[in-house]
């Protein structure tokens, strides 16, 4: 993979917390433009640290990363960020919930509102713009929380976890939802998750973290449009196993 | 309603037990007044209006003192909460002005804004002002971090994130202060009173027993208690709009 056209390049970076422990150490990285990766590791492995970098939430102790050739020093409005919880506003309904990335920045207008109904309708929530949040189901909470990171169209999303907490058929749902969006609109995708299936159903290419660094990287060879019967596909349970092995490894070198 | 039937028959009970004692046993009315003189004395005032005009003055009091507390308290906890430095300057101080009792200093109050209004108005504010501070300061704190994430992802300025993501977060908190306060201040007013003032519910208190006239002071407790009930859920009332979000989400 050239790094030149890489819309994400994560080039020998390192983290510490303030008191020395190393988080992450030298990961190179690099996420072509419309690619969707996924980061899968245990807890602690360092994953959540290296999206947060990605997003300029926190800053590299040594290397860089850079979105679309320039540093990243700070948020960039280029990149929408999910959350492992859905972090909606309480006090706002639905539809301002997921109008809240334009109202900060200036006055909604009747097109705005066009685009997040379209939105909502998308991940089939269109029915439930006004309500307020607590009035949700986990489900429908996350599919707002969606729609919210994608309604100023960024050209890349950072998701981190942001299906764990639901049920599996709800998740399988979202799952589907999210690779129409994405593909829909080109989006570039870093997604961290824990569940190895769930990392080889969306992603092009898995990479394995284990102790802050990268410890396997691989291409996903399934064929686009990925269904339900590619769960279940040869390949599929193939390439987790795979996976599965690598994420094993070091924990046994460790024991 | 009807789950309150039960409270307003032990309301009943309590006051026919009470007139039957005071008549049977010739309590003197100087101890413990019969309710039936105490409704006497309670209608009288109402309608002659030499009720009213105590009432009026002791709800400003309340009112005034309250607003004032309020808004001061909740400006001083929106700056200590977001400047660290001065909260760790200052806290010392808030903390200690808040053991003072502030009745203690109505003497002084009455030396700096005379006798009368002001000083219960500065007392009451003073009272109001604690538990504003401090809900405000703490329900600030309570966006969660990925909220708090949420708006430095989206660009959002200081101002914004406070406006827009902490005040909106911790009004549950800052809302429990208000009643708290609403609370505190009807208390405030009336016993500031006692101290500094010859008008409103409180000195009133104090003229009656001045002609040992135990029925009316009996009469005053009803209509404080009255009025404390009304400010209280006037309160409540106001408290459930501006939470209707949240309370809408928590029925379901």
């Amino acid at each position: 993979m050239s790094t030149d056209d890489a819309f994400f390049s994560v080039n020998g970076v390192s983290y510490a917390y303030a008191d020395g422990t190393e988080v992450l150490s030298a990961i190179d990285w690099h996420i072509p433009a419309g690619a969707f990766h996924c980061l899968v590791g245990r807890s602690g492995c360092g994953k959540t640290t290296l999206l947060k970098l990605a997003a300029g939430l926190l800053q590299p102790t040594k290397g860089q990363v850079q979105i679309e050739g320039h540093m990243v020093h700070g948020p960039s409005p280029k990149v929408g960020f999910v959350f492992q919880t859905p972090a909606l506003l309480e006090w706002l309904p639905v539809i301002d919930n997921v109008l809240l990335p334009i109202s900060l920045h200036r006055r909604v207008l009747a097109d705005d509102r066009e685009t997040a109904r379209g939105l909502l309708d998308l991940v089939g929530i269109a029915d439930l713009a006004g309500r307020y949040p607590g009035q949700l189901s986990g489900g429908q909470q996350s599919r707002a929380a969606l729609a919210r990171a994608l309604v100023a169209s960024p050209p890349a999303l950072l998701m981190d976890e942001p299906f764990a907490a639901l049920d599996a058929i709800t998740r399988e749902e979202l799952q589907d939802d999210l690779l129409r969006l994405v593909s829909l609109r080109q989006t570039t995708v870093l997604f961290v998750t824990h569940d190895i299936a769930e990392a080889v159903y969306l992603g092009d290419r898995v990479a394995v973290m284990d102790r802050g660094r990268i410890a396997l990287a691989a291409s996903v060879e399934l064929p686009r449009p990925r269904n339900t019967n590619s769960r279940y596909d040869q390949q599929f349970t193939a390439q987790c196993q795979h996976i599965r092995a690598a994420m094993a490894r070091p924990v046994a070198e460790a024991a | 309603m009807r789950r309150h039937i039960p409270s307003v028959i032990l309301l009943l009970v309590l006051l026919v037990g009470w007139e039957a004692i005071v008549r049977l046993a010739g309590v003197s009315s100087l101890v413990v007044p019969a309710p039936s003189a105490v409704f006497v004395v309670l209608w009288d005032g109402l309608v002659t209006g030499f009720l009213w005009q105590h009432i009026w003055i002791t709800g400003a009091e309340t009112l005034l003192g309250f607003a004032l507390g309020c808004v001061i308290g909740f400006i001083c906890g929106v700056v200590l909460g977001e400047i660290e430095p001065l909260r760790r300057l200052l806290w010392p101080y808030v903390l200690a002005t808040q053991v003072v009792p502030k009745l203690a200093l109505g003497p002084i109050f009455i030396i700096w804004f005379g006798f009368g209004m002001t000083s219960t108005v500065v007392i009451t504010a003073l009272i109001c002002f604690f538990p504003l501070l401090e809900n405000t300061m703490t329900g600030l704190q309570a966006a969660t971090p990925e909220k708090r994430d949420l708006f430095r992802m989206l660009g959002a300025r200081r101002w914004q994130t406070l406006l827009r993501l902490k005040i909106p977060s911790g009004l549950p908190v800052i809302m429990a202060g208000v009643r708290v306060a609403i609370v505190l201040a009807l208390v405030g007013a009336v016993v500031g009173e006692f101290i500094g003032s010859s008008k409103g519910l409180g000195a009133s208190i104090i003229a009656a027993q001045g002609m040992m006239d135990s029925t009316l002071m009996f009469a005053l407790f009803i209509v404080i208690t009255a009025m404390g009930l009304l400010f209280y859920q006037i309160t409540l009332v106001f408290e459930r709009w501006l939470l209707r979000g949240w309370l809408k989400g928590k029925v379901s």
